[in-house]
């Protein structure tokens, strides 16, 4: 904060603050010349099996509608059930572990180390096994998902605040959770939104891989379905609506950090303290 | 009159840490002395300055005063209580070399941030909170900052930083402030700026201070009594402290005051003990 003053003012980047459709024309024309150069690739590859066009895409959701938009709606319940319960877990256990004394912080910290580092696949196809093939599972799974995404880096962040700012919580006599609210979360809270904003998008893959294990509907049975009878349009149809799901929440984080962070200096300026 | 601040052969030795090898641990604790035998009496209403070379042990020995450290060795008693509960009930407050504002509270919050602590319950309590928003104004208008309340503390400048700083140590009303280095990263105008106006808050308030920084011109211009540390214990004393100067200048201090002979002498006398303090280590 200090150091910032002392720098010369021609580099220090202060871009005047966008509004969020600032820079919507280039993405349409990023947008347009994408879609145009792939209805002309696959046209002229003429393989739709392979390679369907986008207009195919568009004639497959006029005709599948009804059934597309429900399975994207059950597939999004999933992902925000399982993303809300994901988050407010690893939000609270990193609370927990920062309040539990240090050899149990390390002991639980160890799990969760070597959970993190098992395939999620196979703890995905347990959690179908566990709780059956209905939406349940699929919650368990992107929650896990999300919960891993979000964890790791909120405690990382809850320990390592600077100590001086430790010492002066210290010197106004602070008890643990005026210490949280007051200093911990606060400090945290930028990366607490950045490894939100991943979380959102593992999210999206946990419901997805929870339905391709196993599942009557939503987008993942969809692209497994569709597979198995050569229906390569309608996978890409799934594939769109499953990142469109993930936009749509991507989009709602990133508003509620807006909302949470007017103080956070890299969003008025570069990313610079 | 006894005194406010007391340090009785007070040593401080942190254990540093082995160095963590590839294959084990290589290397053995060793104990690092930084403070030795350090005795020092404040009276009330004293205003006393520590210099020293850099690293000597001056930010040791306030966090030793401000309950952050203990003490290896010695008795240490701030208003006749341990350090750590003096300065949690609020008769001593803290200034850091860094102001240490959080970024996310406007400068009155920030300054509202020891109440806060102190009373949870704050904002459930309309007339409690009317008063303690008052407090914050007064504090704001003392330090000249009522304009930039709502500033977050990004948007001021480093010397307005530890002036709201300045503001927050004084919430709880303390009775000795501990200052490190307080006004070391900013620049000469804007440091006699602060000097003058904290000198006004010792007066006003009548506070105990111990103020601690590596310039001896500021230390001679604020304090009655300037003490001098070496790195490692001194050969001769046999402790940290080398000198203590007397600074019998006459109050209320001026800025003319650095023109005056007498405040020459006074330098000289004090940049001569930190040459043996310098020698000795
Ligand atoms: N937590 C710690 N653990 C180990 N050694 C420490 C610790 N804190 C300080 N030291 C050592 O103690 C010595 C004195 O440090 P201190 O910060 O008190 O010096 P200082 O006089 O305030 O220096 P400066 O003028 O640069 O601020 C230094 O050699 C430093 O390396
Ligand atoms: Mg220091």
């Amino acid at each position: 904060m200090a150091q910032e003053t002392l720098r010369p003012t021609s580099q220090v980047r202060v871009p005047a603050r966008r509004s969020p459709f600032a820079d919507l024309g280039s993405w349409t024309i990023f947008a347009v010349v994408l879609l145009a150069g792939w209805e002309i690739g696959s046209r002229l590859y003429n393989q739709p099996y392979l390679l369907p066009a986008p207009s195919q895409i568009i004639r497959a959701m006029g005709e599948d509608y009804a059934l597309v938009l429900d399975y994207a709606r059950i597939t999004m319940q999933e992902t925000v059930l399982g993303f809300v319960l994901g988050a407010v877990a690893a939000l609270l256990s990193a609370m927990l572990f920062v309040w539990l004394p240090k050899t149990i912080e390390d002991f639980l910290y160890r799990i969760i180390v070597t959970l993190n580092s098992t395939p999620f696949v196979a703890l995905a196809s347990l959690a179908v096994v566990w709780f059956g093939l209905g939406i349940t599972s699929k919650i368990i799974i992107a929650g896990m998902y999300t919960f891993f995404a979000v964890l790791y880096h909120t405690h990382k962040e809850f320990i390592s605040v600077d100590p001086m700012r430790e010492y002066l919580m210290d010197v106004y006599n602070a008890g643990w959770l005026q210490r949280m609210l007051l200093l911990k979360i606060p400090s945290a809270l930028p990366i607490i939104f950045t490894s939100l904003k991943g979380g959102v998008m593992a999210a999206v893959n946990g419901a997805i891989v929870g339905e391709l294990f196993g599942a009557f509907e939503g987008l993942g049975y969809m692209i497994l379905d569709s597979r198995y009878v050569g229906n390569t349009v309608r996978v890409f149809l799934a594939a769109v609506f499953c990142t469109l799901i993930g936009w749509v929440l991507l989009g709602v984080v990133t508003f509620a950090e807006r909302l949470l962070l007017p103080w956070h200096v890299s969003m008025a300026r570069g990313k610079s303290s | 009159m006894s005194a406010i601040v007391e340090m009785e052969r007070i040593s401080k030795a942190y254990e540093v840490a082995r160095t963590p090898g590839l294959l084990g641990r290589r290397g053995a604790d060793r104990a690092l002395d930084v403070v030795t035998n350090f005795t020092l009496a404040v009276r009330q209403g004293e205003f006393v300055c520590v210099i020293g070379p850099s690293g000597c042990g001056k930010t040791t020995v306030l966090f030793l005063l401000a309950g952050i450290r203990d003490p290896s060795d010695g008795r240490i008693a701030v208003c006749g209580k341990a350090p750590a509960d003096a300065v949690r009930v609020g008769l001593s407050s803290v200034i850091f070399q860094q102001p240490i504002l959080f970024e996310w509270l406007t400068a009155e919050d920030n300054v509202l941030l020891p109440l806060r602590l102190r009373d949870p319950r704050w904002w459930w309590w309309p007339p409690r909170r009317a008063r303690y928003q008052e407090t914050v104004r007064q504090l704001l208008r003392t330090v000249e900052l009522e304009q930039f309340a709502r500033y977050y503390p990004d948007k001021l400048s480093g010397g307005m930083q530890q002036r709201v700083a300045i503001a927050r140590a004084l919430t709880l009303n303390p009775q000795v402030l501990l200052l490190d280095e307080p006004f070391g990263a900013l620049d000469e105008i804007t440091r006699d700026r602060m000097n003058l106006e904290l000198l006004r808050l010792y007066d006003e308030r009548e506070l105990t201070i111990l103020f601690v920084t590596h310039s001896i011109e500021e230390a001679v211009f604020l304090s009655d009594r300037v003490v001098v540390m070496s790195r490692g214990a001194s050969a001769r004393t046999g402790s940290s402290i080398v000198r203590e100067v007397r600074v019998d200048l006459p109050r209320p201090r001026r800025l003319a005051l650095k023109e005056d002979p007498a405040f020459f002498q006074k330098v000289r006398e004090g940049r001569a003990a930190l040459r043996e303090a310098q020698v000795a280590d």
